[in-house]
């Protein structure tokens, strides 16, 4: 006789039930581990890259933009898929304009903390020459994007930007020319640091070279500097052909003003300055500057599609009223120089991303072809000079017919120095003393 | 602690919670029920003695949960409301420096732009991680900067910067409230008596005499409800973090005005 079937006798057994809840537990937890597992595995760590410029400060002005153009270029890279299959990280540092302590004491943080695969930084060559020794002793890779004084070559700076063979010389040159007004007196001013200075002596030297013109004065200036009554004063009391203007930062603001209050208008004694495109034109009013030049090897106001695609994608991103300008465009093409570098070394590793510039690397940038001399790692750039109108842009009235081979000593200034960092590196000269200790 | 639950999807999270909590209850029902019932005996109805003491336990430990529930709620909407204002703050900037004479005005309502596009595309997703990048304040400060060095040369301009001035400061206390709630949620000591009150409700309810699949269910379904209230808790608290979280549309909105204008 079988027992009787209790009236609540359970369907399933104990074991029974246990063995149910964990098959239903384990399907509900399948795909939450899937996605925990993909999200682990899938996406390699992304490489981080450094970016230095001052962001507050005199020179803010100026960087604020660079900095901008190389998130942009960074920020396309990413949408891209990345280098390498790896996204960047930018980590962004503020030199808040104070090249001796802070340029460096940030340097030293991006590459020892963050440990960064590159930076893209600075703009006075006083925060690069203060990083420098930096990046040397950790073997860091700076990208610098603005045209400088030369006299200066390192394996942990790729120059992206003019040297002086490629700005200042060609418009000196331009200035004598009959198509510049075979101007003859050179009135030399700047802001009282490395830049300025070399260039000016560079100046110097190339104009007593030629023998026909002379320097008829020469002044510097603190950077951020306002006051200019005096000197403008000395100026026209100099009665020189053209003003040669190294002026740095929102001090040009002041400068022009004070042309313009004295009567010192362009087509009378036009003032071609090297350090004001359309970013610091924005800060001036163009009654104040219309008529004046500039030399440098990028406008906005070119006209190429890949230029007018750049505008318009910078535009979209900050706003209808950003304008571009020679440094801006340097600072973007040179993050997809380094992206070039990196996808031929098949590395992030500076010694290997340096090594693939001995191949020759080549970038199509808005302003034209970028390509990075093996032999002293600047930029073969094209020199153009522009004319200031009525709306901050640029008539460009000038270019050069071929791009430049950077030479980053010039000969007539600095005699036997020479770079060639495929066949040993440096070749030094007899010293060579520059006013100030510069 | 337990940041990692911001990281799932709210569908999700309320999944795994339910599961642990349901689980905790019915492994409770099936190995921990048999072993109470025989070393907890009651001299009289025991079901009787448990629902009384359940039902107090459960009022107490139901005001605590519904009132964290309302706290965690009331500073979502706080920080929810601080986020609205600085975006508010910004518009109002941004309009103030709209009628300063050039460069002042241009460069101004760029520097403006800029920082909300900062705190859109890498402040924002920052903070959604815990973390306050410097990025923001390097902004502000540049901004800042700028502002001041501008010389009002009438009384017109005078009272228009005084005005922006006062705006500035605006948008510096609302952010300063953004950047401080980064980091808000109920402390871990009120967390640590939310779960273990939670234990508590399940273990009591295995005490019960019952049948296994009653007991199932009603253990799984007081399970599920504390699961719901605690994920409830955990979602709204940390305001910044997980799928339903304070979003930066009215930030997203005054940029893509500004970048319209």
């Amino acid at each position: 006789m079988t027992n009787p079937k209790p009236k609540f006798a359970p369907r399933w057994s104990r074991r029974e039930m246990l063995a149910r809840m964990a098959r239903v537990t384990g399907l509900a937890a399948l795909p939450a581990t899937a996605t925990a597992l993909y999200g682990c595995g899938s996406r390699p760590a992304p490489v981080r890259v450094g970016i230095l410029h001052s962001q507050t400060g005199t020179m803010a002005i100026s960087e604020i933009s660079l900095r901008d153009a190389e998130l942009l270029a960074i920020e396309e890279i990413n949408a891209g898929g990345g280098i390498l299959g790896r996204q960047l990280e930018p980590i962004v540092e503020d030199g808040r304009s104070r090249f001796d302590d802070v340029f460096p004491a940030k340097a030293a943080k991006l590459l020892v903390e963050d440990k960064v695969a590159v930076v893209f930084g600075c703009w006075t060559s006083a925060s690069r020459k203060a990083v420098l020794p930096v990046f040397e002793k950790h073997n860091g890779l700076l990208f610098y994007p603005l045209q400088y004084e030369g006299n200066e070559s390192s394996r942990n700076i790729v120059y992206t930007g003019a040297s002086p063979n490629q700005q200042i010389l060609p418009a000196v040159d331009w200035l004598l020319s009959t198509a510049g007004g075979n101007r003859n007196r050179f009135f030399l001013i700047g802001s009282d640091y490395v830049f300025p200075r070399t260039a000016n002596f560079i100046i110097g030297k190339y104009l007593k070279s030629k023998g026909r013109a002379a320097v008829v004065g020469e002044r510097y200036t603190p950077l951020g500097h306002r006051d200019y009554k005096g000197i403008v004063q000395e100026i026209v009391n100099a009665k020189p052909d053209v003003i040669f203007s190294t002026i740095n930062g929102d001090s040009n603001l002041a400068f022009y003003d004070e042309l313009a209050a004295q009567g010192v208008t362009a087509d009378r004694l036009p003032v071609v300055a090297t350090s004001v495109g359309e970013d610091e034109l924005r800060g001036l009013l163009p009654d104040r500057v219309t008529g004046h030049l500039a030399a440098w090897t990028y406008f906005q106001s070119l006209d190429t599609p890949a230029n007018r695609e750049f505008v318009a994608r910078f535009r979209r991103e900050h706003g209808p009223d950003r304008v571009l300008d020679d440094p801006i465009e340097a600072a973007y093409a040179q993050v997809y120089v380094w992206k070039l570098a990196v996808e031929k070394a098949g590395s992030f590793e500076v010694d290997r991303v340096r090594d693939a510039f001995r191949a020759g690397i080549e970038f199509d940038a808005p302003g034209g072809r970028v390509r990075i001399d093996p032999k002293t790692q600047h930029a073969f750039k094209r020199f153009r000079m522009g004319k200031i109108r009525a709306d901050r842009q640029f008539d460009i009235i000038y270019e050069s017919p071929e791009w430049i081979e950077p030479a980053p000593y010039p000969q007539v200034a600095f005699p036997g120095w020479r770079c060639d960092w495929t066949q040993g590196g440096v070749t030094q000269g007899p010293e060579v003393q520059i006013g100030q200790g510069y | 602690m337990f940041y990692w639950i911001y990281d799932i999807s709210t569908v999700w999270l309320a999944v795994l919670m339910a599961v642990v909590f349901v689980g905790f209850s019915w492994l409770g029902c099936l190995f921990v029920r048999p072993v109470l019932h025989k070393r907890v005996t009651f001299e009289r109805d025991k079901n009787e003695i448990l629902g009384a003491i359940l039902s107090c336990f459960g009022v107490f430990y139901g005001l605590l949960l519904g009132l964290i529930a309302v706290g965690v709620w009331e500073n979502f909407s706080e920080v929810e409301d601080t986020t609205h204002k600085e975006a508010a703050a910004i518009d109002a900037l941004y309009h103030d420096v709209s009628v300063y004479p050039e460069p002042y005005g241009q460069n101004l309502r760029w520097l403006l732009r800029d920082y909300c596009r900062y705190e859109i595309k890498y402040g924002w997703p920052a903070q959604r991680n815990g973390i306050i990048p410097e990025g923001g304040s390097t902004r502000v400060r540049s901004f800042q900067e700028r502002l001041l060095t501008f010389q009002p040369r009438n009384t017109t301009e005078q009272v228009v910067h005084a005005e922006t001035l006062r705006e500035f400061n605006v948008f510096l206390e609302h952010r300063r409230h953004r950047l401080n709630a980064t980091r808000t949620g109920i402390p871990a000591v009120m967390w640590y008596v939310v779960v273990i009150g939670a234990v508590i409700n399940i273990g009591m309810l295995w005490l019960f005499d019952m049948r296994l699949l009653s007991h199932l269910f009603l253990g799984g379904l007081l399970a599920f409800f504390l699961s719901m209230m605690i994920l409830l808790i955990a979602a709204l608290d940390n305001p910044f973090r997980g799928e339903f979280s304070v979003t930066f549309e009215a930030l997203e909105d005054v940029h893509r005005i500004m970048m319209q204008q």
